[in-house]
């Protein structure tokens, strides 16, 4: 396939959860992509864009586009922090020196799931992962980016998995960013409804193209005892059935 | 005939909360009441049965268009072309009302507009008068000045009787009593109107209409919001089902009809697809059970009709939202309740939580424009998730004016201090790969640290909001970047 | 001119063409009308669907005759009392043959009273799309569509329109609101929803709205 990959790691995957990180690595070199990752990356910007804080988040926003500036295709494991770019980004730098590079950053820019089933137009990468998993569609990767079918698609395609329908599963986990620092009640009650849910489901695990989300409730369901387990597509994906 | 009246007058609600200790701002208000719902799960349920119910209507409504999308994009471009024409269509509309014997008052603000209708009760003498649901009014506080001229104001909508009953805000834009059950509004009922009543809702209904007959009969003065406002035409729409807003307008001697100067459309025809869509937003039927037009007092030959037609239209810091190109948008608003509907925040903490007339997300994005900065703290409470922009139809950019709400907020230097100086710090260290490693190096091995000796969840753990709510987050021992280095040194 | 003294007007005018400076031209309607709703084939048959679905009675009638019938029908089913009936010769006739020995007050005496046991009038049009009657203060007055806890409907075949936007097209053609100072598109009975979201037919105004459709002649 020989596509030239650059990885786009959002800065909590790559302190707190860097497996999904890699288990993108390894599942985009699977399918015959060539993959690198600028290190000088730091973050896309998202959480001070999101506050408000415009003018601390363009420069980040900037740094990230010289960055990224000679890659030829960006991937992220995140729908919130593709979104970050791809619908974000020209807003934000609109008034910046650097706007004209913009849009094609954009056509650059990928989430996973949208990467693999769009781009290289793979659904099967290999993956066996012999569980019951639910699907929680974040709400980045779902209304801003409009992926509705991708993480599906790639989802039934693994050999083994049993994929199970919980209520609700397009209903916000209740994360959001800062929210969950500001609002921490109200995040926590919409956490525990997206819990239930995936409690009723009765599923092994709940997955989501987003791991912001799946930290929140993966807290949530640990903290109660839940038997569900939380994994990110990618590491499902990346899965060849020894063991999860 | 003076109407026998309630055993004491109905007392109008602030749109405040009633709790005690109101010498909190709104936005501690607004902590405290959102801490206090999310743990209510008696709340919840209710809340959740009530949005089942109305989901699946609004599944069936929207399948009966041949095409939802194409019905949202021709009601954003009504809504688009009378507002950026808003001037024009305002004078049309006021030409045409004059033309059929109507008045128009042009209200700058709430104090004007309340002036204007309390002035025209003294003339005209009322003591009573009865009211159909109008939100505008809420906004403008209208009750209350018209009760301290000691008047008796009657709400006749359902949900708004109930609520006024009990001292409260209403709680929905379009169901005002949706957090009660029918054995609360049972009670109320039997305590305020009829002892021997059931909590059947037909024999509750019954009650009502009984008592709110007395009332339509008796009142000098009936007062209307109106849905839409028709230029070509010179007419107010309003849409309702109980026939309160028909008995309203048709009975007293004298109708009033608020309204912001927002609701305007072109055309009469422009009905034709608004009347379905709201109707379907707001309760899934396919229309609302009397879709009534009304142009002026009653003509001469016609068997009734009120005598005299006010309309007064409201501006209270809506033409200064229009000037703002980017928010301007936001006026297109049709009042529907779909966004409140499909929020989880609204789900999880209720209408009342918010301490505003209009709760929600069009609530959160409109109230800092019309109230003002320490409303602000609205717009930060939503995950932009984004389901209210998926489900506007009008089509408004809902979650992304939040965004542009906070941006607003933070350039007019209305934040704390404290966390400006964060996110310059946060600046710093991600301008500097090197500097973002090492803090993200030893942020992890002093939570490690910390959470060694046990101090998780107490006052040192910069974590202790996430730590209380939910397990602790794993911490690895190395980042991405290091481990792929090392992986990739070959 | 209006006596009302209005110093506000100007000043909010003036606001709203100061901030309406930078506003787009006029983009024009990029929607068909077609787009939007199926298109409505039958206008008989979904008039009546539409109208079981509203929870209103249809009743059809091959003529006059039978259109009597129905009334007579209706107007036996109801408690003993008076009825409010437009003052219309079509309906003085359809009274006259369904024999009804209620006390009638017409409109022309004026407005319906409390007492009423039903209202009977005339429509302005039949809306097929959802199934409704639209009504003008020329059917009646505004009282005669609300008042009464039974508002009987008589119209023919010829009045239906196939949707809303012939029906407000025409009317505002016609200058139905220059003439009437209300007019109102009825969909069903009255009813509310505000008590645990369970439907309770018959709220402030009428708890049946019957249709008696006559084939037009």
């Amino acid at each position: 396939m020989g596509y030239k990959v650059a990885l786009f790691v959002p800065c909590f995957v790559d302190q707190l959860l860097p497996q999904v990180a890699l288990d993108t690595a390894t599942v985009l070199r699977r399918i015959g992509c060539d993959v690198n990752f600028p290190q000088d990356q730091t973050c896309c910007g998202q959480p001070a864009f999101n506050s408000g804080y415009w003018d601390e988040a363009r420069p980040c926003a900037e740094r990230f586009l010289r960055v990224f500036r000679e890659a030829e295709y960006i991937v992220c494991p995140s729908g919130s922090c593709a979104t970050m770019v791809r619908t974000f980004y020209p807003e934000l730098l609109a008034a910046s020196a650097l706007h004209g590079e913009v849009t094609a950053l954009v056509a650059r820019t990928y989430e996973l799931s949208e990467f693999l089933v769009k781009v290289a137009g793979v659904t099967d990468v290999g993956a066996t992962f012999p569980h019951s998993v639910t699907y929680h569609a974040s709400c980045h990767g779902l209304r801003e980016l409009g992926l509705r079918s991708e993480p599906l698609d790639l989802l039934r395609a693994v050999k083994g998995l049993e994929l199970v329908e919980m209520q609700h599963f397009d209903e916000c986990c209740g994360f959001g960013g800062t929210f969950a620092a500001k609002f921490g009640s109200i995040s926590e009650a919409m956490g525990v409804s997206k819990a239930d849910n995936i409690s009723a489901a009765g599923a092994e695990f709940v997955t989501a193209i987003d791991p912001s989300c799946l930290m929140h409730v993966e807290g949530i369901l640990a903290k109660r005892g839940d038997r569900a387990k939380t994994i990110h597509l990618a590491s499902i994906l990346a899965s060849t059935g020894a063991g999860a | 005939m003076n109407a026998p009246g309630p055993t004491r007058a109905p007392i109008t609600r602030s749109p405040d909360h009633p709790i005690a200790g109101s010498s909190l701002t709104p936005a501690q208000r607004f902590l405290r009441d959102a801490a206090e719902k999310s743990a209510d799960l008696v709340h919840r349920e209710i809340i959740r049965k009530n949005m089942e119910s109305y989901d699946a209507a609004h599944d069936k409504g929207r399948g009966r268009f041949k095409d939802w999308e194409a019905a949202r994009r021709r009601c954003q471009e009504i809504k688009r072309e009378a507002v950026n024409h808003l001037d024009k269509y305002l004078v049309q509309f006021e030409a045409n009302v004059l033309a059929h014997g109507g008045h128009v008052f042009w209200a700058e603000d709430s104090a004007q507009a309340c002036a204007y209708i309390c002035d025209l009760a003294q003339r005209r003498k009322v003591k009573t008068v009865v009211k159909s649901k109008s939100m505008v009014t809420e906004e403008i506080e209208l009750a209350a000045a018209l009760e301290k001229l000691g008047i008796t104001v009657w709400e006749t909508d359902l949900g708004e009787y109930i609520v006024q009953l009990r001292h409260e805000p209403p709680y929905h834009i379009v169901t005002p009593a949706m957090h009660l059950n029918r054995k609360q509004i049972g009670d109320l009922f039997r305590e305020k109107l009829e002892p021997g009543l059931s909590d059947d809702p037909v024999e509750l209904m019954a009650a009502a209409r009984r008592k709110l007959r007395q009332a339509f009969f008796a009142a000098e003065m009936g007062i209307s919001g109106a849905n839409f406002i028709v230029a070509d035409s010179g007419a107010i729409a309003i849409s309702t089902n109980e026939g309160n807003g028909r008995l309203t307008t048709s009975v007293p001697r004298i109708h009033v009809a608020v309204t912001g100067i927002e609701k305007v459309v072109p055309r009469l025809q422009d009905l034709a697809t608004l009347w379905p869509v709201l109707a379907t937003s707001g309760t899934g039927q396919p229309i609302t059970t009397y879709g009534t037009l009304i142009g002026g007092p009653r003509r001469p030959g016609e068997a009734d009709g009120p005598e005299e037609f006010h309309v007064v239209l409201v501006d209270n810091g809506r033409s200064r939202l229009l000037a703002n190109s980017e928010e301007r948008e936001v006026l297109h608003c049709i009042r529907c309740g779909a966004c409140l509907n499909a929020c989880p925040v609204y789900r999880h903490i209720g209408g009342h939580t918010y301490g505003t007339i209009y709760p929600g997300p069009i609530g959160s994005v409109l109230t800092p424009h019309l109230r003002g900065p320490e409303f602000a703290h609205l717009s930060s409470a939503s995950s932009l998730c984004g389901a209210c922009t998926s489900v506007c139809p009008v089509r408004i950019d809902l979650h992304h004016h939040l965004l542009h709400n906070r941006r607003d907020t933070v350039q007019a230097h209305e934040t704390k201090g404290s966390e400006r100086l964060m996110f310059r710090l946060w600046r710093t260290v991600i301008l500097r790969p090197r500097l973002y490693s090492l803090a993200g190096g030893l942020g992890r091995w002093g939570l490690r640290a910390l959470y060694g000796l046990g101090l998780e969840g107490t006052v040192f753990d910069p974590m202790r909001e996430w730590n209380r709510r939910r397990a602790p987050v794993p911490l690895p021992r190395r980042s991405f970047r290091a481990q792929w280095k090392k992986e990739n040194r070959r | 001119m209006s006596e009302t003294y209005n110093p506000g007007r100007d000043r909010i005018l003036e606001r709203i063409r100061a901030g309406l400076r930078d506003a787009p031209p006029s983009p024009g309607g990029t929607v068909p009308d077609s787009a939007i709703f199926e298109p409505v084939l039958n206008a008989r048959e979904r008039f009546e669907q539409e109208a079981k679905a509203n929870l209103m009675e249809c009743l059809p009638a091959v003529d006059a005759v039978a259109s009597a019938q129905n009334l007579t029908q209706v107007l036996d089913s109801l408690p003993p009392g008076e009825i409010f009936v437009q003052d219309d010769p079509t309906l003085r006739r359809l009274l006259e043959a369904a024999r009804s020995a209620r006390p009638i007050r017409w409109s022309s005496q004026g407005a319906p009273s409390e007492a009423s046991q039903a209202t009977v009038t005339l429509a302005h049009a039949l809306i097929a799309q959802t199934g409704s009657v639209f009504v003008t203060t020329a059917c009646g007055g505004r009282g005669a569509s609300v008042v009464a806890p039974c508002h009987i409907v008589f119209a023919t075949t010829g009045q239906l329109v196939p949707d809303l936007e012939t029906a407000l097209v025409s009317a505002a053609r016609e200058g139905v609101l220059e003439k009437q100072s209300f007019a109102c598109v009825i969909s069903g009975s009255s009813r509310t929803a505000d008590i645990e979201k369970i439907l309770v037919q018959g709220a402030h105004g009428p708890r049946r709205l019957v249709v008696i459709l006559q084939e037009r002649n």
